[in-house]
């Protein structure tokens, strides 16, 4: 029976002891000489761009120094807080749902199905659209949402819920809510993943006792199962919020930021200061604060989780 | 088991983790082809849609002419302009020849990232072919504002028309005769909209759309983006009521959704019998509205200038595609080749028959093709008639943006034409004054 | 005892209504997506079809031999391959050292934390540097560029579901050889690797997928076809501009298809690969 585990690096961890202390630090000094020079190849390749990013944000395009000149207007245009807030609407119409409908359906398949088959079916069928690239799925929803040839315009004025054509990806709301449902569709399968993989943690014992006292399907849930999902439920959420931070694919395919700004999340602002507006010096800034925010909120989560660590 | 030291150990992954690190150099070099003293083929950036078509059509018979391949790599507007400037700036060598859309000119121009047709390969100017059509591939521009920076440079000229684009006016010449101003357009609009048949079609799609669309009728109702000296005019009162007039006046005779509508599916509306008028791009007229394959109103439309406006005058609007050679093309020569290839009239003539937009005079004016392209005499007109091209500002690309979405937000009723002007004249001014335009 | 059937009846119907519903939901879009590819041009100009009515495999000739695309395909695989095998062979070296030597946990723990802080990265803030590097290395489409960011982007995932995997295989095993005689290379190659292989095929073919699917790079650092890789084509199809939908549906199949048939391949890893090896079975 295979067991989930949800681990971290952190400070403490178990250490294969070594028998002898001269064999030690020999397998310490050639574990260096292998490691540091990949390692700090590595580590001065992805360093780079960083600091390039740092210098390209205090220097105009010929090189002269202006000092902070362009984060303040990367912070004083209006359009960065228009990209903040539509980030920020979409997380919050995409992580709540996913969370919940991936629940439900972990739930559902746990308590329901029973048969091993069925189960491993449903899993690789849950895969299915977690591997689909972005870009094709960009394709799909374009054929579902687009005004004129899309399927679902026709679908409602066929069975007469609708009389004319809903702009999907022309209204402001709607456009949003079409690219949402882009990415709830390719991820809630993931949440279904963890957490049915989850549930099959919860020892069965405890269940049964549970049931045998009386205990309504809720009681058990919120008793039981959610002491062995809540750490989940958190790395679910930290992995998600890093991933809406990181959506531009299926975006840039289906509305290309539009209309208007409506579906401009931070990365297509980003793109489009860099490569519309050609305003290198703005989008290096901008791209320093993501990185840097990114990497305190790493740092501030990876140590509020209560993980096994590695 | 042979014991080797340590060191032979470390040589050892060090060799191989260098090894498969340089596999992928390997492939990348194979990739790369052998310089070749004769030049075999060139490479075009060309814009992706009816405009392009027929360039992949004739490069055909370049090939069996000359034995130059010429390979057409596509991509859409707003990522071939994206793609162009990136490649330059990378001073790359891969495209030989690309296209351009003529408010491009003044960005590639500051950039220095074209070859100068003139003193390099030789161009002069042809009679036959209309004078604005240099002036619009000349940098720094012969009329009009200069921006601050490129006043001084010699002029130079860096690209040729290949799509004679200039926008024009459609309408159902069964149903009526062509509006002589827009104040007839309206009281048409009005008269002849119904159910499943627009009055006027409104191109609202963000940006670029909406903003080509709208342009035209913000100049003929005399108003402006700019002013000869770089200052925003577009919270003028002649701007705003040129865009209360199309956004809220033909609006309502426009179809559903204007604010989602491009090129194409104006056209498409107009080719399947739902729409009474538009504006119109020759592209269209020869990809869609009059193609027979797809058109179903072929011989009811008619084509003439933009209509009048209050200001007296009908200005259309240039969005001719040039055809330029990147500084960083190893190929300039034949390159050039190519471009007079495609002006010669007979060439000419045969790309007209693909469906390409002519620029000479004696072709527009041929009466015998008049029959089969009936949008020529119309756009001879239009071309006489001096039309307007967009401003000629590097920033033109943060300008449109800010413009099309203003104008998107007005057609989609979101803002009032006031307010969006204003938003679109504020954000114009913060952008052009960092850019150190006078304001 | 009748309100039991009856509960035993409402699960059934939540059940069935909530996995149809899902179920729909899922397919649906899918076989649009391939349905839409078998139609002919002149089918999309009349009124949409549920079925398409005369199937046909034109629209993917049309995409792979009159559009060329079986170029940008091939581009594709070669800088997937050759992104897996620098992927691997860094992730390896990077890997067994924390794992099989005595190293201080500190080094471990700290080389881990900075792999997995790579995988919340966001492309575009990345893609603003890299450009300029890829200008001065004078790069710019050459497949070498994306080899190299892409190896960088998905060395994070390796090292961490190599870690896993090795973490796994008995120190005793290599001790035992190394007792007899073998030094620390032909330990590693005879003893470890075959053991690891099921894990470094899992760990390449979840490399290869990401690779294949990524588009942001491969838009901005690629000019021409020969080094433009197949999502880069599926986003130059989709233009609203002609009708053309059969072809961009036909696209989005072909790349479609080679994830998921490597996806089937090594499912059991699908949590472990979106995760970073955080959350998986063990």
């Amino acid at each position: 029976m295979s067991r989930l585990v949800a681990e971290l690096p952190a400070p403490t961890g178990t250490e294969p002891v070594r028998a002898g202390r001269r064999r030690r630090s020999r397998q310490e000094r050639l574990a260096y000489t292998i490691l540091l020079p990949a390692l700090g190849t590595v580590f001065v390749i992805v360093t780079i761009p960083f600091v390039i990013a740092v210098w390209q944000s205090i220097t105009l395009d010929d090189g002269t120094f202006v000092g902070f000149r362009n984060y303040a207007r990367a912070l004083g245009n209006p359009l960065f807080f228009d990209a903040l807030r539509a980030t920020g609407l979409y997380a919050l119409i995409v992580l709540p749902t996913e969370i919940l409908l991936g629940l439900g359906f972990a739930l559902l398949v746990h308590r329901a199905v029973k048969r091993a088959g069925l189960r491993a079916t449903l899993y690789v069928l849950a895969v299915v659209p977690l591997v689909v690239p972005p870009v094709a799925v960009g394709v799909v929803a374009r054929l579902i949402y687009a005004p004129g040839y899309g399927v679902l315009n026709y679908v409602l004025q066929s069975v007469g819920i609708t009389h004319s054509e809903i702009q999907w990806l022309g209204v402001p709301i709607l456009a949003m809510g079409s690219v949402a449902s882009v990415d709830i569709w390719q991820w809630t399968p993931f949440v279904y993943l963890v957490l049915f993989a989850g549930l099959q943690t919860v020892p069965k014992e405890s269940v049964e006792a549970a049931q045998v006292d009386g205990a309504t399907w809720w009681t058990q849930f919120r008793y039981i199962e959610l002491y062995y999902l809540r750490p989940l439920f958190l790395l679910i959420l930290f992995f998600r919020v890093a991933d809406v931070l990181r959506v531009f694919d299926h975006v840039y395919i289906l509305t290309g930021g539009g209309p208007g700004t409506a579906t401009q999340l931070l990365s297509l602002y980003i793109y489009r200061i860099e490569f519309r507006f050609f305003d290198g010096g703005q989008a290096a800034a901008l791209a320093v604060m993501v990185l840097v925010s990114i990497s305190i909120l790493y740092s501030l989560v990876t140590r509020a989780l209560p993980l096994e660590r590695a | 088991m042979q014991r080797i030291s340590r060191r032979e150990f470390v040589k050892r992954t060090a060799v191989t983790s260098a090894a498969f690190t340089s596999i992928p150099a390997l492939l990348a070099a194979c990739g790369e082809s052998t310089g070749a003293n004769k030049v075999s083929k060139l490479v075009v950036a060309a814009v992706q849609g009816n405009e392009d078509g027929p360039l992949k059509k004739v490069v055909g018979n370049y090939k069996s002419q000359t034995g130059i391949e010429v390979q057409v790599v596509e991509f859409p507007y707003a990522d071939l302009f994206t793609k162009l400037v990136t490649t330059f700036t990378a001073n790359d060598s891969s495209y030989d020849l690309c296209m351009m859309d003529d408010p491009w000119m003044p960005k590639f121009g500051t950039m220095g990232a074209l070859q100068p047709l003139d003193s390099n390969f030789g161009f002069t100017r042809d009679s036959d072919i209309p004078t604005v059509v240099y002036d619009v591939g000349t940098w720094p521009p012969p009329h009009g504002p200069v921006p601050p920076t490129e006043q001084g440079k010699a002029q130079h000229l860096y690209g040729i028309t290949i799509v004679g684009n200039v926008e024009m006016f459609m309408y159902r010449s069964d149903k009526s005769s062509a509006p002589a101003d827009w104040n007839e357009v309206l009281a048409n609009a009005k008269k002849y909209n119904a159910a499943n048949f627009y009055g006027y079609v409104i191109r609202g799609k963000a940006t670029n759309p909406v903003s080509s669309d709208s342009l035209p009728i913000l100049w003929s109702f005399g108003g402006n983006i700019f002013d000869d000296t770089w200052k925003v005019q577009l919270d003028s009162s002649d701007s705003i009521t040129a865009v209360d007039f199309l956004t809220r006046k033909l609006k309502q005779y426009a179809e559903p959704g204007a604010e989602s509508y491009d090129a194409a599916e104006r056209s498409q509306a107009m080719a399947t019998g739902k729409a009474y008028q538009s504006t119109v791009w020759p592209g269209e007229i020869t990809g869609i509205v009059e193609d027979p394959s797809v058109s179903q109103v072929k011989g009811k439309v008619a084509y003439i200038p933009i209509p009048q406006g209050p200001s007296g005058k009908g200005l259309g609007m240039m969005g001719n595609w040039l055809l330029g050679i990147p500084k960083g093309s190893k190929n300039g020569s034949a390159a050039a080749d190519f471009i007079k290839w495609m002006l010669k009239t007979e060439n000419m003539r045969n790309y007209v028959a693909q469906g390409g937009i002519p620029i000479r005079n004696s072709i527009l004016n041929d009466a015998s093709l008049a029959s089969a392209n009936p949008y020529f005499k119309a756009l001879a007109a239009s071309f006489a008639a001096v039309p307007n091209w967009r401003p000629r500002t590097d920033q033109w690309g943060a300008v449109e943006t800010s413009y099309g979405t203003a104008m998107n937000a007005a057609v989609a009723g979101q803002l009032t034409p006031q307010a969006a002007m204003q938003k679109a004249a504020s954000e114009i001014r913060t952008v052009m004054k960092a850019a150190n335009y006078p304001s | 005892m009748r309100s039991r059937g009856a509960a035993v009846w409402a699960r059934i119907i939540l059940i069935v209504a909530g996995l149809g519903v899902a179920g729909f939901l899922y397919a649906f879009p899918l076989y649009w997506l391939v349905a839409t590819s078998l139609k002919s041009k002149a089918e999309l100009y009349q009124s949409i079809t549920l079925f398409p009515q005369h199937p046909t495999l034109n629209s993917y000739a049309s995409v792979l031999f009159d559009r060329g695309f079986w170029v940008l395909l091939k581009n594709s695989v070669l800088v997937c391959a050759a992104t897996v095998l620098v992927t691997l062979a860094v992730g390896l070296v990077i890997t067994y050292p924390i794992t099989r030597l005595s190293v201080p946990p500190q080094l471990r723990v700290g080389v881990l934390n900075w792999a997995l802080s790579l995988r919340f990265l966001p492309p575009v803030a990345v893609v603003v540097p890299y450009f300029a590097i890829v200008r001065t290395l004078q790069i710019y489409n050459q497949p070498i560029a994306l080899i190299g960011i892409y190896s960088l982007f998905n060395l994070p995932f390796a090292i961490w579901m190599l870690k896993g995997f090795l973490a796994e295989i008995p120190i005793e095993l290599e001790e035992a050889a190394l007792v007899d005689g073998a030094n620390r290379w032909t330990s590693f190659r005879r003893v470890l690797l075959p053991l690891a292989t099921p894990g470094l095929l899992a760990a390449a073919t979840i490399v290869f997928t990401f690779a294949w699917s990524e588009f942001l790079f491969a838009l901005i650092l690629t000019a021409t076809p020969q080094s433009q890789t197949f999502p880069v084509g599926v986003q130059g199809l989709v233009t609203q501009f002609e009708i053309i939908w059969n072809d961009m549906a036909a696209s989005g199949v072909i790349a479609m298809s080679v994830p998921l048939v490597l996806m089937v391949i090594a499912r059991k890893y699908m949590v472990a690969g979106l995760t970073f090896g955080v959350i998986r079975e063990k």
